[in-house]
Order: C-alpha cells, then structure tokens, then sequence
C-alpha cells in the first residue's frame, strides 16, 4: 500500500513538473505598434483615415470631440489614478497632445463637452464616484474647475451626460449599485464651479447606465427594468430636473438596456424613433453581444419595439447620428463600427424582410435584411479592436477603441 | 460601520458559540476525528463535538497582483465548529463559526484565488459559515434525511479547509456551493447516495451577510455519490445556480458539473482526491452559454515517519474582471455582465507538515507550503494579459501553525446520511489515537 502512494506521489510529481511552466506570450496591446495597416478592403469598407499616432498604454474608454480636439477616457486603471488623453484630430492621424491625470479614480468611463464647448465633464469610478469639470478656455489644455461627489455617487459615477433644460444646464450622473442600489442624480453645473445636486432616485434593475437627454425629455437605460421616459421640462406634463415626472417605460427584447439616441431627422421632420442599444456579456477584447432595438415613440406614452439589428458575434455599445444625413454610427465592439441607414420608415417591412432577436418569437424588421447597414468600419485592420465608443462629427467618424486608442475614418455618405 | 446583518449574524453566532460550549463540557470529545456512519444503528447516547482552530500564517508572494512581491501575516481559518447527535441520533446537527471577517478583512494573499469581489486574495467567510439541523430516519435498508439551514449546497467536493493545504485552490468557487440558505433531501441506500437541494443562489456580499430571503429556492442541485469500498468515494454533481454574483438576481447564471474520487485509507495516513468540474455562465435573457470556466485537480498526502507530505496539482480557469483602484479587489455588485478575459492558471502546491506538540488543552501542528503557479490568457484577444500583470515567476510560500482545541471534523460539505464514514486527515493534525479509537464506526 505504502509503495503505492509513493508511485503515486512520483506521478503527481512528474504532472507538475510539466504543467508548471511558462511558455512564450503573444504579444499584448502595450507592445504593439502603431499604425495600424489595412489587411483588406471590403466593398462595405469604412475609409480609415488614420489611428492615434500614440497607442496609450492605457486601456481606452469613452471618446468626445469637439472641433479638432478629442478626448479620450481610460479604463481599468491598475492604481488610484487614471488618465484623460487630448488628441489634436484636424489632420488624419490623431496626434496626441496632453493628458490629464485624475486621482481618486481606476475607470473614467465617460466623457462630454458641454454643448458651449465650455466645459468638458468626466465619470469617475468606483470609490469616491463623481464628475470632474474642467474648463476648454484652452481646449488641448483643460483646467480643472471643480469635482463634485456626494454620498449618493460615491460607489462610482458610470456615465454623465449633460444638457440645458429651461436655461440652466445639468449633469444626469448614473451612479453604480454599491452598498446601495444603482441610482440616477441630476447635478445643476449652471455654475459649474459650484455643481449642486437638485434630484437622485433609486433606480435600474440592477444598473442605469446610461442617459439620453433631447428638447426636455429624458430617456433613461435601465437595464432589465427596459428604458424609461421622462419629462424633465418639454414632455408637458410639468416635470422639471428636480422633479422628473414618468412617461412611459418599455420593456426591448432581451433587456440588458444601456444606451439611448432619440432621433430627430432635420430632412424628413421625423422625430419617431429611439435607439436603444443592448449591452450584452462580452469578453473585452475578445466577444461581445448585444442588438440595437428600434422603438417608436411617436406616442410617447405608449413606444413601442419596431425593429431591431444584430450582428452576429458582437454586441454594440455607444452611438453617435448623423442626422442630417440620417446614419447611425454604432460601436460594435470587435464588431468595429456599423453604419446604418435611419432614415424613413423603419417599422414597414416585408416578412423576408423580418426575424426574431435571439430568444424571442416576435416578429420585428431586421435592419440587416432590410439592407440598411450600409458600411462596416475597422473590420479590416490587422489589429483586432474593440469598440467603445464613436461619434460622428463634420463628415468624419471618430472612435475610441480599447485595445488601440483612437480612431479616425471618413463618414459615409448617401 | 456594521450593518443590521452584521449584528444578527454576530449575535446569532455568540449565542450558538454558547450553547454549543455549555454542552460540549457535558461530553467527550473523542468521536470527532471520525465522521460517524448514518446507515449505522444511530447510537442512543446523545453526543456532541467542538472543535475550534487558527492558523497563523505568513505567506510571502512572489509577482503577485501588479507584478509585486508581498509578504504578509494573518490569522486564517478562525473557526469554531460543534456538530452532534440528539434525539437518539435522528437529529443531528452542524454549525461553523468563522472568524474571517475579523482577522481577513482585506482577504489572504493567495495568487489565482477569487471570488466575491476578491482576486488574487481568498476572502474571508461569512461568520455564520453554517448552521444546518438534519432529521434522520431509516425505512428497512433505506436511510434518508432532511437537512434545512445555511451551509453547503451538494456539490462538487469537501470544502479546502478539510483538505491537506493551508492556501485554498484556486477552484473553489468552481468546485464547492457555499454559505447558501437550502433544503437538502437525501437518501442512502447500502452504497448509494442520492443528495438534492434547493437553495438560494445569491453568493455572501460581505462576512456578516445573510441569505437573501427572496432568493431561496430560485437554485437547485443534485449529487450522487457511490462508495464502491472503505475509504473509496466517487460523486457526480451538478448545480443550477441562480445570478450567484448579483444579489438582486439579475446577473449570469450557471450551470455547474462535478466528478469526483476520493480515497482515504483507514488511519487517515494516505488520502488521494482527483477532481474535474465545469461552470458554464448563461446569459438567461438570451439563453445562451457566454463563458466556460474548467478545473481538473489531482491532490494527496501520506504520512512518511514523523512528517506528513501533501502535493496538489490544479489547472483552472479563472474569469478576470475589472479591478479597483486595489488591485486585489473588483467592483461588487458588478456594473454589466462582462468579463476581461479568461485566465488558465497552473499550480503545484507541495507542502510538509511536522508533528504537534500540546499547550494546554491546545494543540499546534507546524506546516510549510510551496506553491509554484503559471497564468496564461485562454483567448490571445482577451485584453487582461496575466503575463504584464504578474511578470514571472510567480511563486507563494507560507510558514503557519494549525492551532487546534479538539480533533478536526473529518468532512465539511456533506450532512444527514449523506456523510461517509472515515477518520480526518492526518496531514492536518488529528492526534492518532484519538482517530483510533473510532476506528470501527
């Protein structure tokens, strides 16, 4: 018996002694260098114009451009201390110009200029969740004004965007689920020098992450809880940024609501439909999933689900529209960025014309059978991406991509 | 600042650390270094056991979390543990007392480890680690039981703490269901055993957690377990586990598989335990499998004259998440249902423990762990890269004692007539004419 065990130890012994070694890695996203060459050019093709003539040794997040300058956020950061970058984009390689470091932070995961140009606010997470404000008096060089946070943020601020109901501009911050669950804060940063918060609710199942702010209506992504509407101060039904009063809520296929566009088609007048994107598990770097849903709101009070487009093997995340050509950028994860024909009617379609999202029975129009995806970008670049967040701006299409930084590609036109 | 949880947990555990104490006076301490037999005639004495242990550790990690090297110091497995027989043997009783959360809050460095919003630290157990009542009764040949309370689910295998290492593998969440409010029924029949359980599938979100009262009964398991000769074990699991990591239920779930044998020779003095399992994580609005984690761990121990020697071999996937500003911590309730990459961690785990010797009504039993581990990316895509974030080679050394009043429980993991006979490990201390003694159980 004892001899046994001892040939069994000897075995155990031997595994270990093969199973305990390293072997060589594939290079990571820090040792790669850029430019980023093309290794194919489909017909569908988005035109890449350039990448970031730096290739942040942080992981990329959230992206804003405003002019020729674009910001870009950092994720993950392993320390206390996470970076802003300042790109100068007015040529076709995005130059880097300055970064800002952000204490009391490991993920800035959003970033916005105020309509103004005046300010730019940043998300911070986890510990300590707040918005940062800076000043754009010299927009490659932002000058910190102030950074509010209160008990109700302090378990991370996720997104924060910003617009002017009635004259007085806000910050709606989607604070993260912590000790307490996930709610939503309206920040009055009129004066932004002195942020004041004037409204927070509990809110999301389990998470709001994200908001979409248009002519006093706020759309609300509140994950399985659908998305919800709400009058802030132009829904007519006397709500106000410290007194939001419901719309209506919708339930889209499969949950998971994250983002919202409201559209309003400056050709066509059309102001029928909202985008909400599904964010879906995902392995960074490596899969994701989740559709676009398209929801009519032509009745406010009662939207409903008419369309929606998937992608197989990805997922998207954040949009950007160019409405006055009527193309929805979308983020699409590994998927690259996903041009998209929102003009017209969108929940007319015929049955060939028509599938169900995945795991659902419903009938809806699949924008994909519909022919209107209309152009695929950085899908063929040797380096692989990962797709945060995009926006379209002046007949160019920027994007921040995680594994590589920045991105800039020429828009699609009609 | 201690939550209204807290404060029940705590006070619920100083008021059973009591009674069980009062009772434990009243009897001998001796059937404990043996589990007792349910398919056996239930003895008529009523009987109790307490058992209490610490483990002062020093462990030193090379490139661990952030490429650094720590060396730290703790107070780990801060237990209290009493079991019994009352009512002529058809009611037993089991309750597990951990002391984690007081001495581990920041977690024990253990490279690979993970769980509960802790990585590369293990974390510290709820303080009511368990407390489960089971009803015993038999029909001809036939043994069943009812066994109601927080503890373990019945899966996968005994929980590390009974097992020949100090330092946990890094399996653990793939390979036990712990700290869960649950029913398990389970019948017995010659060699056979069949276990079934419904409990709540919300993991514990802090030390002094309870389980969630509108999670119970939203997970269920099954595990049947063959003991084909005396000290021979083999068990086939599986667990429908309900959002584990998002308490209000809205997170992944999984689907968890488990095959098992174990061996332990009579005297304790030779144990072999090999085991595979696999959680697959579902996407419940999509109803899709999204991500895989896979374990294989082959592990053992012999006495070899004065000392006893363990050697544990693991290969497990470990999901990455985001971490904080604190590298050994990730956000917890988590922001989306995404993950950074899958890490295929490899380790061999070699340790030596010496012989004990008395203070008192204590006893210490010195041991020495070495543990070497490698960490590559399963996907080349995924963006966590182990090999920027530990640097090589990355290895854990620790130096404790097992401090110890009373003989160690043989098994953690198992209740009612599900419990196998068979003595405690040597390798962890048990004095051995004290395991002796019961022998014939």
């Amino acid at each position: 018996m004892q001899r046994s065990f001892a040939s069994l130890l000897l075995a155990l012994v031997a595994f270990g002694a093969a199973c305990g070694g390293d072997s060589p890695s594939a290079p990571g996203p820090d040792n790669q260098v850029n430019p980023c060459p093309a290794t194919s050019s489909p017909s569908k093709a988005m035109t890449v114009l350039g990448c970031g003539d730096v290739k942040p040794k942080r992981i990329t997040g959230e992206i804003n451009v405003r002019g020729t300058t674009a910001y870009t956020t950092t994720w993950n950061n392993s320390s206390p201390t996470s970076a802003l970058y300042v790109w100068d984009v007015a040529g076709n390689v995005p130059t880097l110009v300055d970064s800002v470091l952000v204490d009391g932070a490991s993920t800035l995961g959003d970033v916005v200029v105020t309509a103004d140009g005046k300010y730019l606010v940043v998300a911070t997470e986890y510990a300590g969740g707040s918005i940062v404000i800076y000043s754009l008096t010299d927009p490659h060089k932002p000058q910190l004004v102030s950074r509010f946070t209160s008990p109700e943020t302090t378990s991370g601020v996720h997104t924060a965007e910003v617009g002017v109901v009635n004259g007085r501009l806000y910050a709606f911050l989607c604070v993260d689920p912590g000790a307490a669950p996930a709610k939503l804060v309206i920040v009055d940063i009129t004066n932004p020098a002195a942020p004041q918060q004037v409204y927070s609710r509990f809110i999301g199942t389990p998470f709001v992450h994200d908001t979409f702010l248009r002519d006093g209506i706020l759309f609300l992504g509140l994950w399985n809880a659908g998305v919800a509407i709400w009058d802030v101060g132009g829904g007519g039904k006397g709500g106000t940024p410290s007194n939001p009063v419901d719309i209506a809520t919708l339930q889209t296929a499969n949950g998971h609501v994250h983002n919202i566009w409201w559209l309003k088609d400056p050709v066509t007048g059309s102001s029928r439909y909202a985008f909400i994107g599904e964010e879906s598990p995902g392995s960074v770097g490596t899969s994701s999933s989740g559709d676009i849903h398209v929801v009519d709101v032509s009745n406010m009070s009662a939207p409903r689900e008419v369309a929606f487009y998937t992608v197989p093997g990805a997922g998207t995340h954040n949009f950007s529209v160019d409405e006055q050509n009527g193309i929805l950028y979308a983020a699409y994860y590994n998927g690259g960025v996903r041009a998209i024909d929102v003009r017209g009617d969108l929940g007319t379609c015929t049955d060939a014309q028509k599938s169900s999202p995945v795991n659902q029975t419903v009938q809806l129009c699949d924008l994909s059978r519909m022919g209107r995806e209309l152009a695929v970008g950085l899908k063929d670049r040797s380096n692989n991406v990962y797709v945060w967040g995009v926006q379209y701006l002046n007949g160019f299409v920027y994007a921040s991509d995680m594994l590589n930084g920045i991105w800039k590609l020429r828009a699609v036109s009609r | 600042m201690p939550t209204r949880a807290d404060l029940v947990s705590t006070l619920l555990a100083t008021a059973l650390a009591m009674s069980t104490g009062r009772e434990a006076r009243a009897q001998h301490q001796g059937h404990a270094g043996m589990a007792m037999d349910s398919t056996s005639a239930p003895p008529t004495a009523n009987r109790v056991h307490v058992m209490a242990q610490a483990i002062p550790v020093v462990t030193h990690a090379q490139h661990t979390a952030g490429d650094r090297n720590l060396t730290e110091g703790y107070l780990a497995q801060v237990v209290a543990m009493g079991s019994g027989r009352l009512l002529q043997g058809h009611l037993l009783f089991d309750v597990t007392l951990n002391g984690e959360g007081l001495t581990l809050r920041r977690g024990e460095l253990s490279t690979g480890a993970f769980g509960e919003g802790f990585v590369d630290r293990r974390h510290p157990h709820t303080y009511l680690h368990e407390l489960i009542a089971s009803g015993v009764g038999s029909a001809g040949p036939l043994g069943y039981s009812v066994s109601v309370g927080r503890g373990f689910v019945p899966f996968g295998t005994d929980d590390p703490m009974m097992r020949p290492f100090e330092k946990y593998p890094i399996n653990h969440h793939l390979s036990q269901i712990l700290e869960r409010g649950l029913v398990i029924g389970a019948l017995r029949l010659g060699p056979a055993i069949l276990e079934g359980s419904t409990f709540g599938g919300d993991e514990p979100t802090s030390p002094g957690a309870l389980p969630r009262r509108d999670r119970l009964g939203d997970s269920w398991s099954v595990r049947g377990t063959v003991l084909p000769f005396a000290g021979a074990e083999v068990q086939a699991s599986y667990a429908s586990v309900r959002s584990p990591e998002q308490p209000a239920g809205f997170g992944l779930d999984q689907r968890k598989q488990s095959v098992s044998g174990r061996l332990v020779s009579a005297s304790g003095e030779r144990y072999l335990l090999a085991e595979w399992a696999r959680t697959d994580e579902r996407d419940r609005d999509r109803d899709l499998a999204v991500f895989g984690y896979e374990t294989a761990l082959l592990e053992g121990a012999a006495t070899v004259g004065p000392v006893d020697l363990g050697l544990r071999l693991e290969q497990t996937d470990r999901p990455e998440e985001e971490r904080l500003a604190d590298p050994f911590r990730t956000p917890r309730p988590a922001t989306d249902l995404s993950i950074a990459g899958i890490t295929r961690w490899r380790t061999a785990t070699a340790a030596v423990a010496f012989p004990g010797a008395t203070l008192g009504p204590l006893r210490g039993y010195p041991y020495i762990e070495l543990e070497r581990l490698a960490a590559r990316r399963r996907s080349a895509t995924d963006i966590f890269d182990p090999r920027q974030f530990y640097g090589s080679p990355i290895w854990m050394a620790s130096v404790g004692v097992r401090i110890r009043y009373g003989v160690m429980h043989p098994r953690m993991g198992r209740y009612g007539v599900a419990l196998p006979a068979g003595p405690s490990l040597h390798m962890l201390g048990v004095d051995p004419k004290q395991s002796s003694v019961h022998a014939g159980h």
